[in-house]
């Protein structure tokens, strides 16, 4: 473990430096600085506004959704973030560029709407079917009877 | 090693009890992420490659779907780490929030290295990403930088695999559903953690289960690109709801990545004047009636673009070794095409090596006169070969 530790590491710090060292030597001054505002805001924004809004979400579904209905809007969001993410920056695009080009031709927001609509129904027969196990298991233990 | 008691911490600082959270979980979701960045890496320096090649190993004419796949493979890939990584940065949040924050010099080393990590691959998923739809916000050059940021993503996460391989491998060797909670205190210092007392069960999951969890991202993932891959697994279109190119859309089945309106070269492509000027041993110029009197061939290329988005084509045109033996070239000349656009990074290229006789100088497009748009009247079209390449409006062939 210790061996493949200090191999990693060391392979790591290289290539790192050497990308860094391409990046200073190779990119006006300038643009460096811009890079780097645009580096330190992806973690302000990610740390900063993205992930205390994704925790505050979770702990206000755990404070009024009652757990079985829960899981499944929690598995609806997880599944639709990724859409989600991937499809505004498109949104923002969109129709801009010359026809020849095929590029972001489609209205993104209702293709994310599309989306959203098939995993917002999958969830919701997911659920059905969850409670609909839950009846038939409960109405068996009470044709069996108590104490069976 | 001094350890900090849970109590000596602020009195209001963040705690997080969700049981979701785990190392088992983040060692999945990481190695994952860590493996679509080494891919990602190898894809893209083999695109690089494209437009640089050593002149003693020129790129190969076949497979002629090579680059189609690698570059496909980089884009696709990119766009699902995007999400992938989100998942993984959320199930390491708490990590943020240890106290102290820096315990030693060597700390404060690691969370530095996790900051440049952290920023870096972000900032090049998103870039990618936009230069996929062609937008830059940005002012630097998008090829260097996205290359070298590439070498430091990657460099630092070697480095964080190796700083990490004792949680990595406990999180692989634990299962899913009974390793210890992630939170803000690590489990080495929690007297309540599963792993330091085991009488003490992990707290079970109310709702989603872990396994819950990548469940659903993946069904999200994999959605994203299920129906964004449409751009280059061509059959897969029809599906394409988040698919930024629509081959089916573009002139003549295939998309452009310039128009001849953005190159400025509507009027010269179309001008009665055209030429085909050849400069070599045996100088010599083509008129397009000329051209027409030539042997053709027909062949089926793709068009690849470095963007992710490529399209099967059928091209039909003049065998560039051709015109080559024309002006006293052979297969082993290095042969330069120079478009008729006035200016532009890529108005012209070089094809040497094997390319020399796969490349036709196409006329004709999937059956039709190539559109003024796919490099009317006559274009470089070669098998491996990225999509700017292909130079377009042909107004000189230089053999060397």
């Amino acid at each position: 473990m210790r061996t493949w530790r200090i191999a990693l590491s060391t392979a790591g710090i290289l290539l790192g430096l050497f990308g860094v060292f391409r990046l200073f030597t190779e990119t006006p001054f300038s643009h460096l600085l811009w890079l780097l505002l645009w580096l330190v805001a992806a973690v302000a924004i990610h740390d900063g506004v993205l992930s205390p809004l994704v925790v505050g979400i979770g702990w206000l579904l755990a404070k009024t959704v009652p757990p079985r209905a829960r899981r499944f809007l929690q598995g609806g969001l997880i599944a639709g973030g990724p859409i989600t993410v991937v499809a505004i920056p498109m949104m923002l695009r969109q129709g801009l560029d010359p026809p020849a080009k095929a590029l972001l031709l489609q209205d993104f927001r209702v293709n994310l709407a599309y989306l959203l609509a098939v995993v917002a129904t999958i969830c919701l027969l997911l659920y059905a079917l969850a409670v609909a196990r839950k009846d038939a298991v409960r109405s068996m233990v009470g044709r069996l009877g108590p104490g069976s | 090693m001094s350890h900090t008691k849970v109590t000596e911490r602020p009195q209001r600082w963040p705690a997080f009890t969700s049981p979701i959270r785990s190392t088992a979980l983040t060692a999945r979701v990481g190695s994952l992420v860590g493996i679509c960045f080494l891919v990602c890496l190898g894809t893209g320096l083999l695109s690089h490659y494209q437009y640089r090649p050593w002149s003693w190993l020129p790129e190969p004419a076949s497979p002629v779907w090579l680059y189609r796949f690698t570059q496909g493979v980089h884009v696709a890939t990119g766009m699902a780490t995007i999400p992938l990584v989100l998942v993984k940065l959320w199930s390491v949040y708490p990590n943020l929030f240890r106290w102290p924050p820096m315990r030693s010099v060597k700390h404060a080393l690691e969370r530095l290295s996790i900051f440049v990590l952290v920023s870096t691959a972000l900032i090049q998923l998103t870039t990618g990403f936009l230069n996929a739809l062609n937008w830059y916000p940005w002012p630097w050059d998008f090829v260097s930088v996205h290359r070298f940021l590439g070498y430091v993503v990657v460099g630092l996460i070697l480095l964080h695999v190796g700083v990490k391989l004792p949680h990595i491998v406990y999180g692989w060797q634990a299962k899913l559903p009974e390793a210890d909670v992630l939170t803000e205190i690590p489990w080495s210092e929690n007297p309540n953690a599963h792993s330091n007392a085991c009488d003490v069960p992990p707290p079970a999951t109310t709702a989603l289960s872990r396994r819950g969890v990548l469940v659903a991202a993946g069904a999200g993932i994999g959605t994203v690109v299920l129906t964004s891959v449409g751009q280059t697994v061509t059959p897969l279109e029809p599906l394409g709801l988040l698919a930024i190119r629509q081959w089916t859309k573009g002139p003549q089945g295939v998309p452009v990545n310039k128009t001849a309106a953005q190159a400025a070269v509507v009027e010269l492509a179309q001008s009665a004047d055209w030429r085909l000027q050849v400069a070599g041993l045996q100088a010599y110029s083509l008129t397009l009636d000329d051209l027409e009197e030539l042997p053709q061939v027909e062949a089926d290329f793709p068009i690849t673009c470095v963007e992710g988005w490529s399209a099967g084509a059928h091209w039909q045109g003049i065998p560039l070794l051709e015109v080559v033996r024309r002006a006293g070239g052979d297969a082993s000349s290095r042969v330069r095409v120079v478009s008729l656009e006035p200016d532009g990074l890529y108005s012209t290229s070089v094809v040497e090596g094997p390319q020399v006789t796969a490349a036709l100088l196409a006329v004709h497009l999937n059956g039709e006169r190539l559109d003024v748009d796919h490099g009317y009247p006559l274009r470089l079209i070669a098998p491996n070969r990225a999509g700017v390449l292909n130079t377009k409006w042909l107004g000189r062939v230089e053999v060397n």
